[in-house]
């Protein structure tokens, strides 16, 4: 029961040069600070009380959001907020799910002030962002002092709040390769009551069709607030991978989904919500690739 | 009342919205004044627990703390009892002696206040209370009320054996219900549960306190009955009402939680220790685990009826929620009763009510008080019985509503109703027809449902009502009206200036409100039980009147012509036959004020009044919804209120209670679970994050309708509304979902996954 | 340790002295004597601490007041030239869309960031933005119906 926080000592690092130095020196007991809402509020509620807090938020360049059609990759900077990033034309154009994921995150207010980075790191097991990018299986460039690495995001949540981040490391880049042809993906979810609330359950599909067979080449189903970290339902996708799609085997696969969760408060309606999401997101994901398919045709 | 009216009617802007627009309106917890230190309560983390030992001396050490004040340095001072007691006009008023003190020594509740701290400033007080040391003794605790009803149940009140509260009776029994059971055609009962419901105003409990030189003692309080509120802080510390000044600022929302003072008594606690001015303010989680919240109840109900439809016998049984302090759930049981046994026409009436002291923080008022909870049920049960009747759920009602000129739910004269206009306009707009008992087929299903209720305008007889108003010319015309309603922002001062500007013969704008001062406002009840347009409106039209009669007969020295050949519009006096002979008003006072004949009045008028009367507002409910039976989920789709509330002084008011309410009741319906942790008795519903009221998403499509027909007594022919809005929105719901997909759900709130468990059970 | 820190706040300049712990409701609400913006949760979930920064809305009571340094800040006293009321303000009270007035200042401000970056909003827009302030007295309804009259207000050209 507080409103305001407990002192700490600050930095304000102008470039990732001076952060990396930072978070060596203070990396133990400092927290990373970007948009900062969820650590704020951590810090309110007497859940965590950090010593030192390394604000990044005005480093300059590491908002971008850019993608190279040769290359057939987008890049997004760590401190791109969710707004920005549900507004991005390249990301409604090419990467519909994380732009819908971003749109759901928080309040209007929350998207203007948090970051992809922040919500990556935060490692919250509800967060709308991460199975989407678990869908999209996209990469995390995490930089350390003198170091520079890639984590599969797929890596990278260990436990609630908890990540393969080490505490003198930031991250600074998602890079999320293009979906090939014949591709589509979407974010399903449910709140816990109201609208604007916590997701209950999130679903994230990406799935592309074989161009001249129609059988499923590919389909990675990312889920959110169903287990103590977001989580790829494997067994799900190997239920349609490889396999001509049809509603039985969608059905199949959202069976597998919910067994694989594991749900810590609402099991049961976790669960079911997971059977019934799951199918919905592939489904419309098919109907996506369908519909573009005939498009494409006329 | 014939002739057209130039102000009542109209949808007049508020004259304090500009300030709230600027953000110029200063509220309690925008205060800031020379001197002035910030308090901060330290509350218990248990739910039973009795205070051993406190070390504040680590805290008295930091810099910047003034005083540390225990359960000890209070002890000079009462304990008091938030029941009102004050007002009830029949016995029985509150045997429980008063049991909440300033600072307790044994917490009744979790978040009850320990210990409070005055520090230079907000950062030095919050880490001040981490410094405070509590040994505490646990207590054994229990939260259920059954469960504390129990034999063998830890006992909370020294006062209250088997922690019974209190017992009561439906004060106006009538007839033979078992006999009348026995012979109805068909009788339908149920058990019902409703919830907690945190009001969630906008600004969290707040006060600020000083004293001057000469021991005069300052409070700026959010308190909506602020002369009773100047009297409990006097009888509490001690001090002669008069050297007590209660101010309200602008407040941020009420809806019933403040009646008494929250943030007050330790204020003043504080400020009297330390001679400074103190601001305390709640944070959010304060409010959410220690302050009142609606009274929660369990029931049962049982109603018979005849073959065509009209009901024969109702009998409730309830179980109140009252809390660790008795408080105000006796009062909110008091009217679930008579309200509920008092809507129909039914021959054969009683009720019995045991209210429950348990480990929680107090229950009590919150818009509609009981009335919402005990519909709730009864409402499900009419159309439950409709169903088996075969007789359609608004004929059902049509039968059984009261008339105009039959005893209403208060006892007294129901002065007028227009609940059929309600009805069957609420009916059309909904698209009743067209849509109810239709064919319901895959994923979405659609129903419609309604409820109707009767509240009241104010709460004569049962509780004192009486309210006082004044009003004073100035030379330019306009006058000053001395009111004290309070200032939750309930559009009252607007409603208020439009009556007596109507009265008058000038405008709105030319009524300057003054209030919100206890030194200078005469003795007012203040807003509760939907009083404020009635009653303080009577006083007000009244304190109109003889300041009118002044200013007429200062005006026939003037135009020489006798008293009753004049009247006063567009602020002007003139003779009624021949219109072009007038005088202004603003000159008639001047004349009056610069009175060279030795005749020198300043025009005013005033009116003490007491309510003899009650003209009960009624309304019909619409909802419609949508339901995903794969889902359990529930969209409320549309909303219709259609309210009986007299005369509507200001359209654009009602509309905006009305609507307001529809929120309220929707989150009282579907959202808003205070849960609480029968484990270890904590408040898990401490913040919006865990706590959750409807958004701008979550509103269905709202339409209200006004019937604006006057009634006898109020004011101009109004009656209240701040509560009616509320208390038919949740029957109406489930009776659209028992529409929509034919399953019953009787405890608050509507959950999906209590939609799926009632579609499964009826599915085998 | 306390740092001087320089603000601009509905366009004048502020020099103070902060300390890195201080949010920046509390340098609104007590260092510059702003009270206009609230605190009503704490925890980012009501939209009553709303301020623009750079003109976009954010939420006074999660922000460090060190990060807000040297943008422009504008909060509900902003709004008004002198005593002529902004075209939102002057629809909110218009429409009745105020009762206890604790969540307006947040709303008109998060209604504002929306008409300028859209001037004609439709109503489900309108809710959109507005869709992370409470309201527990009006039920929304005048709200929505203010910020639609403004918009035709100040398409106009009007005051």
């Amino acid at each position: 029961m507080a409103r305001l926080l407990k002192p700490f000592e600050y930095f304000e690092p102008g470039t990732v040069a001076e952060a990396r130095k930072l978070l060596s020196a203070y990396g133990d007991e400092a927290k990373v600070f970007a948009g900062g809402t969820d650590l704020l509020i951590s810090m309110k509620k007497r859940q965590m009380t950090p010593k030192y807090i390394i604000c990044i938020k005005n480093i300059p360049d590491l908002d971008y959001i850019q993608y190279s059609q040769e290359a057939g990759l987008l890049k997004i900077g760590a401190l791109a907020t969710h707004s920005a990033i549900a507004a991005s034309p390249i990301i409604r154009n090419k990467f519909e799910l994380l732009a819908t994921a971003s749109h759901k995150v928080g309040t209007p207010q929350v998207r203007n002030m948090g970051t992809i980075g922040g919500n990556i790191c935060e490692a919250g097991p509800s967060q709308d962002t991460t199975p989407a990018l678990l869908a999209l299986d996209a990469k995390l460039k995490v930089i350390g002092l003198n170091s520079e690495r890639i984590v599969p995001i797929s890596q990278f949540f260990i436990a609630p709040f908890q990540t393969a981040l080490g505490k003198t490391e930031l991250l600074t880049e998602i890079q999320i390769p293009a979906l090939p042809p014949k591709s589509a993906g979407c974010y399903k979810w449910f709140t816990k009551t109201v609208t604007v609330d916590e997701t209950l359950v999130g679903v994230a599909v990406t799935m592309s069709l074989n161009s001249i067979d129609g059988i499923c080449s590919d389909i990675k189903i990312g889920l959110c607030s169903v287990a103590p970290t977001p989580i790829r339902a494997r067994r799900a996708e190997e239920v349609l991978q490889g396999k001509k799609i049809d509603s039985g085997l969608i059905e199949e696969a959202a069976q597998a989904a919910a067994d694989e969760t594991r749900p810590r408060s609402r099991p049961d309606y976790r669960r079911s919500m997971t059977r019934v999401l799951v199918a919905e997101a592939i489904n419309e994901a098919w109907q996506k690739i369908e519909q573009a398919h005939l498009r494409e045709a006329a | 009342m014939s002739e057209e009216l130039s102000v009542v009617g109209k949808r007049i802007i508020q004259p304090d919205a500009a300030a709230k627009a600027t953000g110029a309106a200063m509220y309690a917890s925008d205060m800031k004044m020379p001197g002035m230190l910030i308090g901060k309560v330290l509350r218990s983390p248990y739910p039973h627990a009795r205070i051993k030992k406190i070390n504040k001396s680590k805290a008295e050490k930091l810099l910047g703390v003034e005083t540390i004040i225990t359960p000890e340095d209070v002890a000079q001072w009462q304990g008091f009892d938030r029941g009102l007691k004050d007002l009830p006009m029949v016995a029985g008023g509150y045997l429980v002696p008063p049991e909440e003190h300033v600072l307790n020594e044994r917490a009744r509740h979790f978040g009850d206040a320990i210990a409070a701290v005055a520090a230079i400033n907000e950062h030095v007080a919050e880490e001040a209370l981490e410094l405070i040391e509590v040994e505490y003794e646990q207590l054994p605790f229990v939260i259920d009320p059954e469960e504390a009803m129990k034999p063998g149940a830890p006992q909370i009140s020294e006062s209250a054996p088997g922690n019974i509260g209190k017992r009561m009776s439906y004060p106006f029994t009538e007839g033979d219900v078992e006999k009348a059971f026995g012979e109805a055609d068909c009788v339908v009962e149920g058990k019902f549960s409703t919830t907690k419901q945190a009001h969630c105003t906008g600004e969290t409990a707040a006060a600020v306190a000083s004293l001057d030189s000469s021991g005069k003692l300052k409070v700026w309080s959010q308190c909506q009955l602020p002369h009773l509120g100047r009297r409990e802080i006097a009888h509490i510390f001690n001090m002669p009402v008069g050297m007590v000044e209660l101010i309200n600022p602008f407040v941020g929302g009420s809806f019933g939680q403040k009646l008494s003072i929250c943030a007050e008594p330790i204020c003043i606690a504080l400020t009297l220790k330390t001679g400074r001015p103190v601001k305390l303010v709640h944070c959010r989680e304060e409010d959410f685990t220690s302050l009142e919240t609606r009274a929660a109840f369990r029931y049962d109900v049982k109603m018979g009826f005849k073959q065509g439809g009209a009901l024969a016998a109702m009998q409730i049984y309830m179980i109140g929620y009252a809390g660790g302090y008795l408080a105000r759930a006796p009062m909110a049981s008091a009217i679930a009763m008579v309200y509920g046994l008092g809507h129909y026409r039914c021959p054969n009436r009683a009720g019995e009510a045991d209210i429950v002291i348990t480990n929680t923080a107090m229950g009590g008022a919150f818009r509609g008080f009981g009335n919402p909870a005990i519909m709730w049920g009864i409402e499900q049960l009419v159309d439950e019985a409709a169903e088996k009747l075969g007789i359609d759920p608004l004929e059902i009602r049509l039968k059984n509503i009261k008339k105009a000129g039959e005893i209403a739910n208060m006892g007294l004269t129901l002065e007028s109703s227009y609940l059929e206009e309600c009805i069957k306009g609420g009916a059309k707009a909904i698209g009743w027809t067209e849509k109810r008992g239709k064919k319901k087929e895959g994923k979405l299903r659609r129903g419609v449902g309604m409820a109707t209720m009767t509240h009241s305008s104010g709460a004569a007889p049962l509780y004192l009502e009486h309210s006082n108003a004044f009003i004073k010319f100035n030379e330019d015309g306009s006058a000053n009206l001395v009111v004290h309603p309070g200032s939750p922002g309930t559009h009252i001062w607007g409603t208020l200036s439009q009556i007596a500007a109507e009265e008058l013969g000038i405008r709105a704008e030319d009524i300057h409100i003054v209030t919100g001062d206890t030194d200078v406002t005469m003795f007012e009840t203040g807003s509760h039980a939907s009083r404020s347009t009635y009653t303080i409106g009577n006083a007000v039209l009244r304190a109109a009147r003889e300041a009118k009669g002044q200013l007429l007969e200062r005006a026939t020295k003037i135009l020489g012509v006798s008293f009753d050949e004049l009247e006063i519009k567009d602020r002007q006096v003139y003779v009624k036959a021949k219109p072009e002979k007038a005088v202004s008003v603003a000159e008639v006072v001047r004349g009056s004020i610069y009175n060279f004949e030795g005749e020198c009045l300043n025009i005013s008028g005033k009116c003490s009044w007491e309510s003899k009367f009650n003209s009960p507002p009624t309304g019909a409910f619409f909802a419609e919804v949508e339901v995903n039976v794969k889902t359990g989920r529930v969209k409320v789709v549309k909303f219709v209120t259609a309210i009986d509330c007299g005369k509507a002084i200001n359209p654009m008011t009602v509309e905006g209670q009305l609507e307001g309410s529809m929120q309220q009741g929707i989150g009282y319906s579907l959202t808003e679970d205070y849960v609480i942790n029968k484990d270890s008795g904590v408040v898990e519903s401490d913040n919006y994050d865990n706590y959750k009221m409807p958004g701008i998403l979550d509103m269905p499509e709202a339409e209200v309708i006004i019937i604006d027909k006057p009634d006898p007594k109020g004011p101009f022919g109004a009656k209240g509304v701040g509560e009616p809005g509320m208390v038919g929105v949740a029957p109406a719901i489930a009776n659209a979902i028992y529409d929509a997909i034919g399953v019953r759900i009787e405890d608050l709130p509507i959950t999906p996954e209590r939609i799926l468990k009632a579609l499964e059970e009826g599915n085998q | 340790m306390k740092q001087i820190a320089n603000f601009i706040v509905n366009g004048k300049p502020y020099e103070m002295a902060i300390e890195p712990h201080m949010l920046l409701v509390e340098v609104l609400r007590d260092e510059l004597g702003l009270t206009g913006t609230k605190c009503s949760c704490g925890i980012g979930h009501c939209g009553a601490c709303t301020v623009l920064i750079d003109g976009i809305p954010a939420l006074s009571c999660l922000t460090l007041a060190s990060t807000a340094r040297g943008k422009n800040i504008t909060t509900i006293e902003g709004l008004a030239e002198g005593i002529t009321l902004h075209p939102i303000q002057k629809a909110f009270i218009d429409y009745g869309a105020i009762q206890c007035g604790y969540c307006t200042p947040g709303m008109i401000l998060s209604a504002k960031a929306l008409l300028d970056r859209n001037p004609s909003p439709t109503r489900e827009q309108v809710k959109q933005a507005l869709s992370g302030n409470l309201c527990r007295c009006t039920g929304y309804v005048k709200i929505v119906d203010a910020v639609m009259a403004a918009a035709e207000t100040m398409k106009k050209g009007g005051k």
